[in-house]
């Protein structure tokens, strides 16, 4: 059977450092407003609000005083096995890899930004002007990397493209897990295949009740959320 | 005579001046647009189209009238609507030739625009959307050549009548699929509903129509036309009946969400109502551009006085484009996971914080220079086109009717 690459993410133990988007960042070179990667909060076990208001500032707790919660949602691309964003591209430009990876093609995609329309999370952006860069070289992954001959990475980002979380493919394509696997320091995260009943994700998922972000909207995210207070909490 | 014919050129060379005057302004904006790329626009991440998505659903909705007035004429035989069938699909083809060209500025990578021909993704609604535009300017294109050919009339006759079968079902689905292109997102609950393509067809063929009534109300002022009382009534009556049906849709759409008090869709409605951030559009949309012309129409007779009529159809199409503002605006500023801290909005200008907490949108001088160029192009198509295609020669002028009139004395 093919992989399904996947991450496990899990809210019991991230502390909202924001590390994993940072790193995210700089593997990816991203020019300054651009956030592949970001970090939202929520009460434990719900999803980011989906009403307004979410709160009014980074990092403050939901709820009213004395009853107030506060988990962190680390928010990327969902890599969804049945993505909105894939079926509205209208010239095929995003696409799903046989291994769950979404991917834009920088040098096929128009523009139109119908997939930031379509995205149920809000996680695509797009390159309105010419990027801007702390340090002014190319910082992280400095090459170009292509899947099956398309271009799905490239350091200096063409202008007015959609891009997005590439589940770092250069990465996984070498046997290496994605960077913001690696760089969590709080061992929130775990990458492996979906597919594998066997493997350290599928485990987890399996029995600390893992759960997909909007599920009810039917995208079958391949991003999976461990919950913040549930039965089986593995202490170690 | 001779002044006065000459006051008319004159001031039909200012118009035109005035227009390329504007196309100007607007090739101007857009080559900066294109140096500067879209961060010249207001659009960012978090609302992500803009005033170029609303006047392409506006131009497409416009482009519904002038075909259905001409092929009501043709398939059911409302003789009051004839003369108005040549100019009628002149607006329709410089319409949707507009609501086409706004797509272009829209695009990040406007170059790349034959893709959509070389790598269609049939799953797209924008694909199917390339495709009835494409068909629906083809078949008005067809119509004006039939139209302005010199066959024999018979023949005529028949080939029109058959392309107006052909293009009623057409501008059905031209206006289904603009509409779904918003309606089939699962991502925004505000657009992802069933009645968004009857909403869409039913508003084309109130701003459609309302758009004849204000070129039919120009030309019977400066153009020096005069149609039958009996058209006025039927363009009247068909914009008073489809805007009680906009209303009676839009009045179904609301209930719904207000009965079932789903808090992740009351929060884009409570945006509208009175009391929200857009309610402005409500107010435009219900009582400036739906009661008010709706009224004016029905109660107050006023179907009989040419300029209140015009004013109507003026009314309704600020109505119907406060609709379509408030479609792409509201539905944009609502995505499911709220406006959390950490939205970033994709570009950064230095002092001030990328992370919002709301979406923020406002048309830049770019956008509102390249939009009232593309009004100013559908303008010079119709003007142009109304003098070349010879859409007068069907249309009764003045002095027709002054004759009829005297032989009418004459014989009585």
């Amino acid at each position: 059977m093919s992989k399904r690459w996947g991450i496990a993410i899990d809210q019991n133990r991230c502390i909202g450092c924001w590390t994993c988007a940072v790193a995210c960042k700089a593997i990816n070179n991203q020019p300054l407003g651009t956030y592949w990667n970001r970090i939202l909060t929520s009460r434990p076990n719900e999803n980011a609000p989906t009403t307004a208001p979410a709160t009014l500032a980074i990092d403050v707790p939901h709820g009213t005083f004395p009853d107030v919660q506060l988990a962190y949602q680390p928010t990327s691309c969902q890599h969804c096995q049945n993505a909105p964003c894939e079926k509205v591209c209208p010239v095929n430009a995003t696409f799903r890899r046989e291994d769950g990876a979404i991917l834009v093609d920088f040098e096929r995609c128009i523009g139109c930004r119908y997939c930031m329309a379509a995205c149920p999370y809000g996680v695509r952006t797009f390159t309105w002007g010419e990027g801007q860069y702390a340090p002014e070289f190319a910082v992280g992954y400095g090459k170009d990397y292509r899947s099956a001959g398309r271009l799905v990475f490239t350091p200096q980002r063409p202008i007015g493209v959609a891009e997005k979380c590439t589940l770092c493919v250069e990465r996984i394509d070498v046997g290496k897990q994605p960077m913001c696997v690696d760089a969590c320091p709080a061992g929130a995260r775990v990458f492996g295949d979906l597919n594998d009943p066997a493997s350290a994700i599928s485990v987890s998922i399996q029995q600390q009740g893992g759960r997909q972000l909007l599920s009810e909207l039917g995208t079958d995210a391949n991003v999976f959320y461990l919950p913040v207070s549930r039965p089986n909490k593995v202490r170690s | 005579m001779t002044n006065a014919k000459q006051l008319a050129s004159s001031r039909y060379r200012a118009w035109l001046g005035l227009l390329a005057l504007l196309m100007l302004v607007a090739f101007t904006a857009w080559i900066y647009e294109l140096r500067y790329g879209l961060a010249s626009t207001g659009m960012r991440n978090v609302i992500s189209w803009g005033v170029y998505i609303v006047t392409f659903a506006f131009f497409i909705k416009l482009s519904a009238g002038g075909l259905i007035v001409a092929s009501s004429a043709e398939v059911f035989g409302i003789t009051e609507l004839k003369p108005l069938a040549r100019l009628g699909i002149l607006t329709a083809a410089a319409c949707v030739l507009v609501a086409a060209a706004t797509i272009i500025p829209d695009l990040g990578r406007p170059a790349r625009i034959g893709n959509l021909f070389l790598h269609p993704n049939w799953h797209s609604p924008m694909v199917w959307d390339v495709a009835i535009v494409s068909a629906y300017f083809l078949l008005a294109a067809m119509d004006l050549r039939v139209m302005c050919s010199g066959s024999e009339p018979q023949r005529k006759h028949k080939l029109l009548t058959m392309l107006a079968i052909i293009g009623l079902p057409a501008a059905f689905a031209l206006h289904s699929i603009t509409a779904w292109i918003f309606g089939l997102q699962i991502s925004r609950t505000f657009w992802n509903t069933a009645l968004l393509a009857p909403l869409f067809v039913v508003s084309a063929i109130l701003s459609g129509t309302a758009l004849i009534a204000i070129i039919s109300g120009a030309l019977q002022r400066f153009g020096g036309i005069r149609l039958e009382g009996s058209t006025w009534r039927k363009l009247s009556g068909l914009m008073a009946v489809s805007a009680a049906i906009m209303l009676f849709f839009l009045f179904s759409e609301y209930l719904t969400v207000l009965w079932g008090n789903v808090p992740r869709e009351m929060v884009t409605l409570k945006m509208i109502l009175p009391g929200g951030a857009f309610s402005l559009l409500f107010w435009l949309e219900w009582v400036i551009g739906g009661i008010i012309p709706f009224i004016l129409l029905v109660v107050l007779q006023t179907r009989r006085r040419v300029g209140a009529v015009v004013t109507c159809a003026v009314l309704i199409l600020v109505g119907v484009f406060a609709f379509q503002i408030e479609l792409t605006a509201v539905g944009m500023a609502n995505p499911l996971i709220q406006l959390a801290p950490g939205t970033s909005i994709g570009t950064y200008t230095p002092g001030r914080s990328v992370f919002q907490f709301v979406g923020q949108y406002a048309p830049t001088w770019v956008e509102y220079s390249i939009v009232l160029g593309l009004i100013a192009f559908g303008a010079l198509l119709v003007t142009v086109g109304y003098r070349w295609l010879g859409a007068r020669e069907f249309l009764p002028t003045r002095a027709a009717r002054t004759d009829e009139a005297m032989q009418k004395a004459v014989h009585a």
